[in-house]
C-alpha cells in the first residue's frame, strides 16, 4: 500500500488531467442513470395520462431525455481521451525515471539480474501501472461520488429505498471487490512472476539455441517453456473463473437492488404514498445505478498484479549505486596521474579480490597489468572508472582522493575496450559515434584504420552503415573487438584502458592493431594502461605489474622482469617453448 | 512484399485473418459452449424483462398489492440467480477456449524457431521474437475469450429480442431492425482505417522492447562513454512516440464507439418517444410498452460492445503479424527428412566416415558471400585444424556442417548419406561443439555442464570439468558445483564460461568434435594445460576446431587454411610452411607473440 501512495504521488503534475478525468467520467454516469429513470417516469405517465384522458406538459422530460443522452455519449468520448492520455503520459515518464534509476546501478549493482527480467520490469510492469489510474482511482473515486448522489436521492422518496440501494451497493463496491482482491491477490502476484519467468527463460534460451540443439538439451528447454506456459494457463484460469463470480455477483446484486425496490415501493404506490409512475422509474434507476460499481471488482483482481509489479520496480530503484557521487565534486585535473595506495577489494562478503595493491599510473605512461584469469587485473580497471568502491586503502587522482571527483566527468576523461564489448543494434558508423557523436568520416575511418578493421567495413555493401545484428552477433568476435577498438580510439581522451584488446584476433592482426595503438598512443601523449594475460609487445611497456590472486607478485619493465628470473619469466619462457614447438 | 502493400491498402493480410481463423480449432468445443451459454443467458433476460413489466402493469394500471405480484417476484429472483451462474459459466467455458489456443500457439512457434535454428536467429532481433512468444501470444486472449463468442452472440441475442418485439409492437421492431444493420456498417468504415494504424502499433512496440533489451545489455558501455544521459532522451523520446502512436489509434477507437453509442442512443430515444405518444393516445397497452422499452437497450448492448470486441481482433491481428511471418519463415537449417526415411546413426559411426564438403557456396540473405566452391574432406579420428584471417567464413563452415544452415549450392555428405538426409537430432548427437561465446543457462554449475546428459552422475561432471581445467575455480566458488550462475555467467569470467562450456563437450562423449577457438580467453596456463586435455580428447574422435593461436594447431594431424571464403591449402604443419604464403604469414606473427 505504500508503494501505491508513493506512485500515486508521482501522479502530481498530472493533477489537472486526473481531475478532469475523473469529472467527465462521473457526470457520464449520471447522465445514463438519469437518462434510464426519467424514460421509465415518462411513458408511465404519458399511459396514465392517456388512460385518463388528461393532458401533460411532456416538453420538459423529453427535453431532459434528450440532454441525457447527449451529455452521456460525448460524456463518454471525452472521458476515454482524457484517460488515456494523462495514463500514457505518466508511464512514458515512468518508464524515463526507471531507465533513470537503473543507470546509476550499473553494472556493479545489476550483475545478479538476468536481462530478460529487467526487460519485463522496465516494459511489462511499467505498463501494467496503467491500471492504477485507469482501472483503479478514476472507477473508485466516481464510486464513493455517485453512490453518495443515489443514497441521497433515493431519501427523499423513502429511507428504507435508500437502504437496500446503500446497501446492495455497498456489497458489489466494497464487499465483493475486497473478497475478489483477497482471493486473487497471490494468484496475481504469481502471474506476474510467472510471465517474467517465462520472458528470461526465453532469452536464455533464444541466445544459446545452437548450444541447446547440439546437446541435445532443446526438447528439454522446450518442455521446460511448455511448463511455464501451462503454469501461467492455470494460474490464469483461476484469475478468470474469480472474474466470472464476481461478474456474476455483481449483476446479481443490481437485480436485487432493482427486486428491493418493487418490494418495497409497490406497497407505497398501494399506498398512494408514491405516485405509480415512479415504481418504473424507481425499477429503472437501481438498475441503472449499477453502472457505478461495475469496474469496481475488476480493479480490486487487478490490483494484487499491479501491487506485485510495483514492488518489482521500486526493489530495483531502492537500491543504492555501488559507488556514490560526491555532492561538490572537485574539477577534474589537467594532467590524469593515479595512484594506488594499499587498495584492497572484495565483492559483498566474499574473500579479497585484490590485496595492498599499490602502483603508480602516470600521465603518457604505458603500464601493463598481467596475470592469469580471475587474479583480479579487471578489477583494478572498474575501480578506477569509479563502477565499484575499494574497501579500503586510497586511489589518488591527482593527489585527491578519487571518491572526490564525479565518476561521470572522470569518464569523459577515459577510453576503454572493455573484455566483454558490447555493440549496439545499430549501424557500425552509429557504434563508433557513440564515442564522439561529432566526429567526421575523416576520424572515423582514421580510427578504423589503426584497429585494421576500415578494409572489411568499406568491404561491406553497406560500408560504415553496415547493420550489426543484437549484441553484434553478425561480425565475428574479432571484428567486433576491432570495432571496439576503434571506438576507444575515435573518443580521443588523455586515458586509455584495454582490457584484453587482442583477444579473438588471429596473432597478426593482433601484432599490428597492439603496433598501432601503441602509437598513437606515443603521440598524442596518452596514458595506456594495458590488461592483458598475453605476453605480447610488452617490450613497449613503461611498466608491468604481474598479477596473482588479487596480488602484485613482481613489477618492473620487459627487460628487468626478466633478468629477475621470476615468474613473468616463467610465463615467458614457456610461451617460447610452445613457440618453438610450433615452429619446428 | 504482398503483405505491405496490401496493408497499406487498410486491409489485414487474409493470411493472418486465416490463420487467425485455423486457430479457433485448437479450443476444441469450448467457444461453442460460450456461445449457448451465452444465448441461454439472453432468453432468461427477456423472461425477466416480462415478468418486471407484467409486474409494474399489474401494480399501476390493475392497483394489484405486493401479495397478488408476489409469484412473479419470486419468478424474478429464480431467473437473477440463474442469470448469474450462466454469466459465470461463459466466461469460464470463454477463457478455457483461449487458454487452449495460447498453449497450442505458444508451443507452436518456439518449436518452429527452434527449427529454424541458431543461424536464423543471429539475424533476429530476440527482444522481439521474445515479445512475439509472450506479450504477443497474451494478446490473443482476449480475441478467443472475448471477440468470437460475441460475433455469435452479436447476431442471436439480438434476433431473439426482435421476435418478442415483433410479437408485442410491430412498428418499434421496425425501427430497431432498420436502425441495428447501420452499426456495423459505420464501424467497419471506421475500422477499416484504424486496423493499418494498430499494426504498426504493435510493430513499434516490439521495436521499443527490442530497443529496451539493447540499452539495458549495454548500459555499461554506454556509461563508459557517458552516453546513458543521451540515451535517456532516446528513451523519452521512443516512449513519447509509442504513446503517441497509441493514441492516435485509441482516438479512432473511441471516435467509432461514440458513432457506435450515438446511433443506438438516438434509436432508443426514438423508440421511447413513440410508445410514450401512443400510450398517450391510447393506441398501445401499457405492458407491452414497458416490455419493448425494457428490451431495446439490451437489443443494443451488443452492438454497442463492438467497439471493444473490434479492438480486441485489431490488437489480435496486430499480434498475430509477426507469428505469421515467423511461421512463414523456411528453416535454412536442416529440414527434417521424411518420416522413416531419415537415417539414422549408430556407435561412433560419424567418427569412422569421412565427411565431405563439396562445392559449397553460402551467400547470407543479406547478400554478403561468404563461402564460394569450397571443398573440403574431413577423415575419420583425424584432428583437423581451420586457420584463416578474420571474416574468412571458418564460423559459416561450422555452422554449415552443423546443420545450422544449408549451401545454396553444393553437399556435405556423411560416408555417402548427404546431410539433409539424415535426422537432424541423430546428426547432432554426433558431435560436441564449444562456440565462441558460449552461454550459461539459469541453474547451477553442475546443471550447466550436464546440459546435453542430464542424468550424469556428479562424479562424471567432475572429471568432465578436470579435464576442462574448471575443477579448481568451480570447487572454489562459494557453492561449489551447486553454485547458481546467471545469465551470461555474471559473476564468472568469461575464460571461467569456457572452461564450463569446454566440460559439456567432454561430458557428452561425442565422436566428432568441434571446438570453435576453443582456447580463446583462457591465460597461458589454462590454455597449455586445456591444450593437453584437447589432446586427449582427440583420440578416437574426429576434431574439427577453429584456431587463431597457431599453438593449438600444432597438435592438428592437417591443417586447412581459409581465405576469402575457400579453401586455399590443405596440409601439416610443415608441408604448409613450405607452400601457404598466407600460413607463413600467420606462423611469423605468432613467433611475434613471445
Amino acid at each position: 500500500m505504500n508503494d501505491l501512495l508513493r506512485l500515486l504521488r508521482m501522479f502530481k503534475p498530472y493533477w489537472g488531467w486526473t481531475v478532469l478525468g475523473i469529472f467527465l467520467s462521473f457526470i457520464t454516469l449520471l447522465a445514463n442513470v438519469g437518462l434510464m429513470a426519467v424514460s421509465g417516469w415518462f411513458i408511465s405517465a404519458m399511459a396514465m395520462a392517456g388512460a385518463a384522458g388528461v393532458t401533460m406538459n411532456y416538453f420538459t422530460p423529453s427535453a431532459l431525455i434528450r440532454l441525457a443522452a447527449i451529455v452521456r455519449t460525448a460524456g463518454r468520448y471525452g472521458e476515454r481521451l482524457v484517460t488515456h492520455e494523462a495514463t500514457f503520459r505518466l508511464l512514458a515518464e515512468l518508464r524515463v525515471w526507471f531507465y533513470q534509476q537503473l543507470e546509476p546501478l550499473a553494472p556493479a549493482r545489476l550483475e545478479a539480474y538476468r536481462s530478460g527480467d529487467l526487460l519485463s520490469r522496465i516494459r511489462a510492469d511499467i505498463d501494467k501501472l496503467d491500471t492504477v489510474y485507469l482501472r483503479l482511482l478514476v472507477p473508485l473515486v466516481v464510486a464513493m461520488l455517485a453512490t453518495l448522489v443515489f443514497v441521497v436521492v433515493l431519501l427523499f422518496y423513502h429511507p428504507l429505498l435508500a437502504l437496500v440501494e446503500g446497501t446492495l451497493l455497498l456489497v458489489a463496491g466494497v464487499f465483493i471487490p475486497w473478497l475478489m482482491n483477497r482471493l486473487g491477490h497471490t494468484t496475481g502476484q504469481q502471474i506476474v512472476a510467472t510471465k517474467a519467468q517465462m520472458r528470461a527463460a526465453l532469452v536464455n534460451d533464444l541466445q544459446g539455441m545452437g548450444e541447446l540443439l547440439v546437446y541435445g538439451a532443446a526438447a528439454s528447454h522446450a518442455s521446460e517453456i511448455n511448463r511455464l506456459s501451462h503454469e501461467l494457463a492455470r494460474q490464469q484460469q483461476a484469475m478468470s473463473g474469480l472474474q466470472g463470480v464476481a461478474q456474476g455477483a455483481l449483476g446479481l446484486c443490481a437485480n436485487l437492488a432493482m427486486w428491493g425496490m418493487l418490494l418495497v415501493a409497490i406497497p407505497l404506490v398501494s399506498d398512494g404514498r408514491l405516485a405509480p409512475p415512479e415504481l418504473a422509474m424507481l425499477a429503472l434507476f437501481a438498475l441503472a445505478s449499477f453502472e457505478a460499481v461495475m469496474p469496481l471488482p475488476l480493479a480490486f483482481q487487478t490490483l494484487g498484479e499491479t501491487l506485485a509489479a510495483l514492488r518489482r520496480i521500486f526493489e530495483l530503484t531502492d537500491m543504492q549505486p555501488a559507488v556514490l557521487e560526491p555532492q561538490q565534486p572537485l574539477p577534474m585535473p589537467h594532467t590524469f596521474h593515479f595512484a594506488f595506495k594499499d587498495v584492497v577489494f572484495r565483492y559483498g562478503e566474499n574473500a579479497d579480490t585484490l590485496h595492498n595493491i599499490t602502483l603508480d599510473f602516470s600521465p603518457a605512461s604505458k603500464l601493463a597489468v598481467v596475470g592469469a584469469t580471475g587474479s583480479g587485473k579487471s578489477t583494478l580497471a572498474s575501480l578506477l572508472l569509479r563502477f565499484r568502491e575499494s574497501a579500503s586503502g586510497e586511489i589518488l587522482l591527482a593527489g585527491q582522493p578519487i571518491q572526490h571527483y564525479s565518476g561521470e566527468a572522470l569518464r569523459q576523461h577515459i577510453a576503454v575496450v572493455p573484455q566483454q564489448t558490447h555493440l549496439f543494434n545499430a549501424t557500425i558508423r552509429d557504434n563508433l559515434l557513440l564515442a564522439k557523436p561529432d566526429a567526421d568520416q575523416a576520424a572515423i575511418e582514421a580510427a578504423c584504420r589503426l584497429a585494421l578493421i576500415h578494409d572489411f567495413i568499406s568491404s561491406q555493401p553497406q560500408g560504415y552503415d553496415t547493420w550489426v545484428g543484437e549484441t553484434g552477433v553478425r561480425l565475428s568476435g574479432g571484428q567486433a573487438k576491432r570495432v571496439a577498438i576503434a571506438r576507444a580510439l575515435l573518443k580521443n581522451v588523455p586515458v586509455l584502458i584495454l582490457d584484453e584488446p587482442t583477444e579473438g584476433l588471429d596473432p597478426e592482426t593482433a601484432r599490428q592493431v597492439m603496433h598501432n595503438i601503441v602509437g598513437h598512443v606515443q603521440i598524442n601523449q596518452q596514458s595506456l594502461l594495458l590488461i592483458t594475460h598475453r605476453l605480447q609487445g610488452l617490450e613497449q611497456m613503461d611498466n608491468i605489474h604481474v598479477m596473482d590472486a588479487g596480488h602484485i607478485i613482481e613489477s618492473g619493465t620487459h627487460a628487468g622482469l626478466l633478468a629477475a628470473q621470476g615468474h613473468y619469466h616463467y610465463l615467458t619462457s614457456i610461451n617460447k617453448l610452445l613457440v618453438e614447438q610450433t615452429k619446428s | 512484399m504482398t503483405r505491405e502493400t496490401e496493408s497499406r491498402r487498410g486491409k489485414p493480410d487474409p493470411a493472418i485473418t486465416t490463420a487467425l481463423n485455423n486457430w479457433k480449432t485448437h479450443s476444441g468445443f469450448w467457444l461453442k459452449a460460450a456461445v449457448a451459454i451465452g444465448m441461454s443467458a439472453g432468453l432468461l433476460l427477456i423472461a425477466q424483462a416480462w415478468l418486471l413489466a407484467t409486474t409494474i402493469n399489474a401494480v399501476v394500471f390493475s392497483k394489484a398489492a405486493l401479495a397478488d405480484v408476489m409469484p412473479w417476484l419470486w419468478g424474478m429472483l429464480a431467473i437473477f440467480l440463474l442469470r448469474a451462474g450462466l454469466a459465470w459459466a461463459s466466461e469460464q467455458a470463454a477463457f478455457h477456449a483461449a487458454i487452449q489456443v495460447k498453449l497450442a500457439i505458444r508451443t507452436q512457434l518456439y518449436g518452429h524457431v527452434q527449427k529454424l535454428g541458431p543461424a536464423w536467429l543471429s539475424n533476429e532481433r530476440s527482444g522481439d521474437i521474445i515479445n512475439t512468444l509472450s506479450d504477443g501470444v497474451e494478446a490473443l486472449e482476449a480475441y478467443y475469450a472475448r471477440y468470437i463468442p460475441a460475433m455469435s452472440l452479436i447476431v442471436l441475442v439480438p434476433l431473439a429480442i426482435l421476435v418478442f418485439v415483433f410479437g408485442s409492437d410491430w412498428i418499434s421492431a421496425l425501427i430497431m431492425l432498420v436502425t441495428a444493420p447501420l452499426i456495423p456498417l459505420f464501424m467497419i468504415l471506421i475500422g477499416k482505417g484504424t486496423e493499418k494504424r494498430n499494426q504498426q502499433q504493435w510493430k513499434s512496440l516490439a521495436r521499443m522492447s527490442a530497443h529496451f533489451l539493447d540499452v539495458i545489455q549495454g548500459l555499461t558501455t554506454l556509461k563508459l562513454f557517458n552516453a546513458s544521459r543521451r540515451e535517456a532522451q532516446v528513451v523519452a523520446q521512443i516512449s513519447d512516440e509509442y504513446r503517441k502512436g497509441t493514441m492516435s489509434v485509441l482516438r479512432i477507437a473511441f471516435l467509432s464507439s461514440f458513432a457506435l453509442e450515438f446511433l443506438a442512443t438516438v434509436s432508443i430515444a426514438l423508440v421511447a418517444v413513440l410508445i410514450g405518444f401512443r400510450l398517450f393516445w391510447g393506441e398501445m397497452d401499457f405492458f407491452y410498452g414497458l416490455f419493448v422499452l425494457l428490451l431495446v437497450p439490451e437489443f443494443y448492448l451488443p452492438l454497442r460492445n463492438m467497439g471493444t470486441q473490434y479492438h480486441a481482433r485489431m490488437e489480435a491481428i496486430g499480434a498475430a503479424e509477426r507469428m505469421v511471418e515467423i511461421l512463414g519463415e523456411e528453416a535454412s537449417s536442416l529440414p527434417a527428412p521424411l518420416a522413416g526415411e531419415g537415417l539414422g546413426m549408430g556407435g561412433k559411426e560419424a567418427a569412422s566416415l569421412p565427411i565431405r564438403l563439396q562445392n559449397i557456396d553460402f551467400t547470407y540473405p543479406d547478400g554478403r558471400q561468404a563461402l564460394k566452391d569450397l571443398s573440403l574432406e574431413i577423415r575419420p579420428n583425424e584432428t583437423l585444424a581451420i586457420v584463416g584471417p578474420s571474416g574468412s567464413g571458418k564460423t559459416t563452415l561450422i555452422n554449415l556442417l552443423m546443420g545450422f544452415l544449408q549451401p545454396q549450392s553444393g553437399q556435405i555428405l556423411i560416408g555417402d548419406s548427404p546431410l539433409p538426409a539424415i535426422e537432424p537430432e541423430a546428426w547432432r548427437a554426433q558431435f560436441a561443439w564449444l562456440p565462441q561465446k558460449p552461454q550459461l543457462f539459469p541453474g547451477t554449475v553442475a546443471d550447466n555442464i550436464r546440459l546435453g546428459n542430464p542424468q550424469a552422475s556428479l562424479e562424471a561432471v567432475q572429471a568432465a570439468a578436470e579435464q576442462a581445467q574448471a575443477h579448481a575455480f568451480i570447487a572454489a566458488l562459494p557453492q561449489g558445483y551447486e553454485t547458481i550462475v546467471g545469465e551470461a555467467g555474471q559473476g564468472l569470467s568469461g575464460g571461467q564460461i569456457q572452461r564450463i562450456a569446454l566440460a559439456r563437450a567432454f561430458l557428452k562423449d561425442a565422436p566428432l568434435v568441434i571446438l570453435d577457438e576453443a582456447t580463446a580467453n583462457l591465460d597461458m596456463e589454462s590454455e597449455t594445460l586445456v591444450q593437453a586435455a584437447v589432446q586427449k580428447l582427440a583420440q578416437g574422435r574426429t576434431l574439427i576446431m577453429i584456431a587463431h593461436r597457431l599453438r593449438t594447431v600444432r597438435s592438428a594431424s592437417r591443417i586447412a587454411v581459409i581465405d576469402h571464403g575457400q579453401v586455399a591449402q590443405v596440409g601439416t604443419h610443415a608441408e604448409l610452411l613450405e607452400t601457404s604464403p598466407v600460413y607463413r604469414q600467420m606462423v611469423q606473427a605468432y613467433g611475434g607473440e613471445a
